[in-house]
C-alpha cells in the first residue's frame, strides 16, 4: 500500500479531497521506477555506513501490528515444514507410515499429542482465517480501524476454537 | 478515458465549479462522484488511461499480484476438496498449489528484509532451489507413497 501510494505520486499523480475520490495528473511522469528508487536509497545508505533508526524497539506494539507479523512468521513457518517435509521424503529410506509408527513407539503421552496437534493446528488456521481476512482487504472492504479490530479478533477466536475442535473431534 | 481536470477547479473549491464546466468528462466524473462509497472503481478508470505515460509501464507486478491471490483462493477451496475428495487429484493439486502459495509468500518476505543487487539475486536462486526441492519432494511422496492427504489423516487419527 505504501509503495502503491508512492508511485502515485512519483507519476505526478495528486489526490485532493479524498471524499470525492479524484485523481489528476500532471503532465510530467518521472524517470524511475519504484525499484531503482528503493536500491538507489539502499545503496547510499549502506555506503555511507548510517545506521537505521529505532523502529520496532520504541514504536509502541498495537494489535493489528501483532496480527501481521504473526501471519508472515505461521506462513514461514508453515513454509519451512512443507519443505522440511518434501526434503525428507526424497532423502529418508523408508516409507511414511514407517515413520509415523516409529513416531509413536515413542509413545508421548495424550497431553504432549494433544500439544503437538494443536502445534500444527493452530498456525494453518491462523494463518488460513487471517489469509481470508486479507483477502477481504484486498477487495477493499473492512479497513475502517474498528473493523480491522473487530476482524483481528473473530480471527484470533476462531483460529483458537477451530484448533481446538481439531484437536478433539477429529 | 482520459480525465484531466484542471487542478484549480478542483482544488479547495469543493465541487461546485465542476457542475458549471461545459467539458463532458467532467460530468462524468461529476456522476461518479456520488458513489462515494466506491471511490475505487472511478480512480482505477482514471490511471487506466495512458495517454500522459512517457513509455508503457510493465503489467507483470499488477499481474504477479492477482496471482498471488488467484492462488490463495485456489488453496483455501482445497482445504474441503482435501477432506471431502481425498485422492490423486487433490494431492498433486496441493503440492502445486502449496508450493506455489509458499514460494511467492516467502518471496514478499525476501523483497522486503533483503536490499542490494547481489544479494537479491542470490536469495531469490536460493527460494528457487528450494521450491523446486520441495515440489518434487511432494511429487515424489505423492507417487510412491500414501499422498498427503492420507498423510494428514494418518498423522490425525492417532
Amino acid at each position: 500500500c505504501f509503495i502503491s501510494l508512492r508511485t502515485f505520486t512519483r507519476q505526478g499523480t495528486c489526490l485532493f479531497r479524498p471524499q470525492f475520490g479524484i485523481l489528476c495528473r500532471h503532465a510530467v511522469p518521472m524517470g524511475t521506477t519504484a525499484n531503482e528508487e528503493m536500491n538507489t536509497f539502499w545503496a547510499k545508505n549502506n555506503k555511507l555506513n548510517r545506521p537505521m533508526s529505532p523502529h520496532l524497539t520504541i514504536y509502541k506494539w498495537s494489535m493489528p501490528m501483532m496480527m501481521s507479523i504473526t501471519h508472515r512468521g505461521t506462513g514461514v513457518g508453515l513454509s519451512g515444514g512443507i519443505s522440511a517435509f518434501a526434503l525428507l521424503a526424497l532423502v529418508l529410506p523408508g516409507n511414511y507410515p514407517y515413520y509415523l509408527d516409529l513416531i509413536h513407539s515413542l509413545s508421548v503421552g495424550p497431553a504432549l499429542l494433544s500439544l503437538a496437534k494443536f502445534g500444527i493446528a493452530f498456525p494453518v488456521s491462523y494463518h488460513t482465517l487471517n489469509g481470508i481476512r486479507h483477502l477481504f482487504w484486498d477487495s477493499g472492504k473492512g479497513f475502517k480501524i474498528p473493523e480491522v479490530y473487530r476482524s483481528g479478533y473473530v480471527v484470533i477466536v476462531l483460529s483458537i476454537l477451530t484448533s481446538i475442535a481439531a484437536i478433539a473431534y477429529m | 478515458m482520459a480525465a484531466i481536470v484542471r487542478i484549480s477547479s478542483v482544488c479547495h473549491r469543493g465541487v461546485k465549479p465542476l457542475f458549471y464546466r461545459s467539458s463532458l468528462l467532467s460530468r462524468t466524473l461529476v456522476a461518479q462522484q456520488k458513489d462515494q462509497d466506491c471511490p475505487y472503481p472511478l480512480t482505477a478508470r482514471i490511471h487506466g488511461s495512458s495517454s500522459l505515460y512517457a513509455g508503457s509501464v510493465s503489467k507483470a507486478a499488477s499481474l504477479h499480484w492477482t496471482g498471488e491471490r488467484v492462488v490463495s483462493v485456489l488453496l483455501l477451496a482445497m482445504g474441503p476438496a482435501a477432506y471431502y475428495f481425498p485422492g490423486p487429484a487433490v494431492d498433486y493439486s496441493l503440492a502445486a498449489a502449496l508450493t506455489l502459495h509458499g514460494h511467492w509468500g516467502i518471496g514478499q518476505v525476501l523483497t522486503d528484509y533483503v536490499h542490494g543487487e547481489p544479494k537479491i539475486k542470490m536469495v531469490n536462486a536460493g527460494l528457487f532451489l528450494l521450491s523446486t526441492v520441495t515440489f518434487a519432494g511432494l511429487c515424489y511422496f505423492n507417487y510412491n507413497d500414501v499422498g498427503i492427504c492420507k498423510a494428514v489423516a494418518l498423522l490425525w487419527s492417532k
